[in-house]
């Protein structure tokens, strides 16, 4: 078996279909600017109405024209809010499968690096069951809330993202990046059951959110050991985290922003090993995407535009 | 009957306690000696942290590569069950005479069985799950199973019950590993072809594993069936 895969190598059975990753990392890297969001969805548009139809995003789609994204991403879950359901469905759907992304990262972390010390690979282990585990609450969550596996198109990016052939920048990437941001996505479904009375969801989050904690500080403490003595690999390894960190605020959404979608979980992360440096760097990093304001028009001229010539081609069928 | 509650310097200075033993009620029928010395013991510990370092890490390897939810999942606690086996073993390794740096330590008896290892880690691709289980789950975990077992039989019960108190604990948990590994490869070989594709990949790694010795590098199977 060869070390080191590609994401686009990771197994799925046939409920599964796969989402262009081009779509996450566009939006993470829009200005704030509304005419060119607008232009820039509507060049993907084809490809996103492709990845959607079939779908249960289909009528998200349907909906809201090929900035749905936009919407879902960058408005906080509300049960009051129109079409919440598929909104908490696609969210509950996107971690099952950075789920099922971390548990493939971690275990390749065992097979990539079998020189790495006796203690990292009990770490990664670890980690492997503690995800597989996740899978299976989620699996469970989903079902719970009426939803099913396949139901969306899954994005790999979150393994991409964190593949690096450098040990201490897959930890980086796995272990700091991704596992960090499954504490601010965590802490806001904890908030949410809370919400709307939801105990099973609530408790079970809980559990999964103080596991995460102890994946990051496994990154916080291994990022440390493998860079050890190397000042030049430890800010290369701190600029690649940069990268994921800008990357996996989906533009702002997940940021430190009074409109965020998703808040940073401040406190989780400081138990985890983040330090009040880190933090500020990475509320600065996300906060840096169009503002909630700009998100909100560029989602409304895709919509009408999307709605326009949408009738106009009926009409003309017709 | 002295009154004492300690010993003194002279004969009648005695305690009044009867010699009791717990061994002597029941009376302890084992015996010392075993088959094994230090030296070996501490190798065959090492030998068997390579088994499990191995497979914990192959293991690893197929979760991205294997379809099956349910199995991605299954391995997860296996790999994790797995890894603290060679962890106990390696805890070992500094009570056997090795050094306090010998926790990491791992050793293949031979080039044959390192051979077979990286032959049971072969399979690679997402259509090859049935070889990649049967491999570990029909062959090597079963393997391990005999051994662990025959080294506790044979080994000096009192010197060596750190080592049978470690392996004891494995072999519980490993047969539930092999009791999951079959249920799964019973429900993905439902028909003749992949029963055979799991046959002939078990009949494969079983010759190899053969030549190689095992484990341990000699044929233990052999020699237990002779008694
Ligand atoms: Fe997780
Ligand atoms: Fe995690």
């Amino acid at each position: 078996m060869k070390r080191f895969i590609d994401h686009e190598e990771l197994a799925r059975d046939s409920r599964f279909i796969r989402q262009d990753a081009a779509q996450a990392n566009v939006i993470s890297s829009l200005p704030d600017d509304v005419e060119t969001v607008v232009n820039v969805f509507e060049q993907f548009g084809p490809m996103i109405e492709a990845g959607v139809r079939g779908t249960s995003a289909e009528p998200l789609f349907e909906e809201l024209g090929p900035g749905f994204m936009l919407t879902v991403l960058n408005e906080p879950l509300d049960p009051e809010a129109p079409a919440a359901l598929s909104r908490l469905l696609l969210r509950m759907h996107g971690i099952f499968v950075g789920e099922l992304q971390a548990l493939e990262g971690a275990a390749r972390s065992l097979w990539d690096f079998p020189d790495a010390p006796w203690e990292f690979k009990m770490n990664m282990a670890r980690q492997c069951w503690d995800e597989a585990r996740h899978l299976q609450i989620f699996e469970k969550l989903l079902v719970h809330l009426g939803g099913h596996v396949g139901m969306y198109p899954e994005s790999t990016f979150l393994f991409e993202a964190c593949c690096s052939e450098d040990p201490a920048m897959r930890v980086a990437g796995v272990n700091r990046g991704l596992e960090g941001l499954a504490c601010d996505v965590f802490r806001d479904m904890i908030r949410f059951a809370d919400k709307t009375g939801d105990e099973v969801m609530k408790q079970a989050v809980d559990f999964v959110l103080a596991d995460e904690i102890t994946h990051v500080r496994f990154g916080s403490e291994w990022v440390k050991e493998f860079t050890k003595g190397d000042p030049e690999h430890l800010k290369r390894t701190q600029d690649f985290r940069r990268e994921v960190d800008k990357r996996f605020s989906f533009g702002g959404a997940r940021s430190d922003r009074e409109d965020a979608a998703i808040p940073i979980a401040r406190e989780d992360r400081l138990e985890a090993g983040f330090t009040e440096d880190e933090l500020q760097e990475l509320s600065e990093i996300s906060g840096i995407g169009p503002s909630k304001a700009t998100l909100t028009e560029a989602a409304q001229i895709l919509r009408d535009r999307y709605h326009e010539t949408r009738d106009a081609q009926k009409e003309e069928a017709s | 009957m002295s009154e004492r509650m300690y010993p003194g310097l002279t004969q009648e200075e005695r305690t009044g306690f009867a010699p009791y033993s717990a061994f002597d009620i029941p009376a302890d029928l084992r015996e010392l000696h075993g088959r094994y010395d230090v030296e070996a013991t501490a190798l065959r510990v090492r030998n068997f942290r390579y088994a499990e370092e191995w497979m914990m890490m192959m293991m690893g390897g197929w979760i991205a590569t294997i379809p099956e939810i349910p199995v991605k999942t299954g391995l997860g606690k296996v790999i994790w069950e797995t890894a603290q086996a060679a962890d106990e073993l390696g805890k070992r390794l500094p009570e056997l005479r090795c050094g306090r740096k010998s926790l990491e330590a791992s050793e293949a008896p031979n080039t044959a069985f390192a051979d077979f290892v990286q032959e049971v880690s072969n399979p690679e691709t997402p259509d090859l799950t049935i070889e990649k289980l049967s491999g570990v789950f029909d062959v090597l975990i079963p393997h391990l199973v005999e051994i662990y077992e025959i080294h506790n039989r044979e080994t000096d019960a009192i010197c060596d019950a750190p080592t049978i108190a470690i392996l004891e604990d494995m072999v519980r948990r490993k047969h539930q590993h092999i009791q999951w590994g079959q249920e799964v490869l019973d429900a993905l070989c439902d028909d003749a072809e992949t029963q055979k594709r799991r046959r002939d990949r078990a009949d494969q790694l079983s010759g190899l594993l053969k030549e190689s010795g095992g484990v341990t590098g000699v044929l233990e199977t052999v020699q237990a069936s002779l008694n």
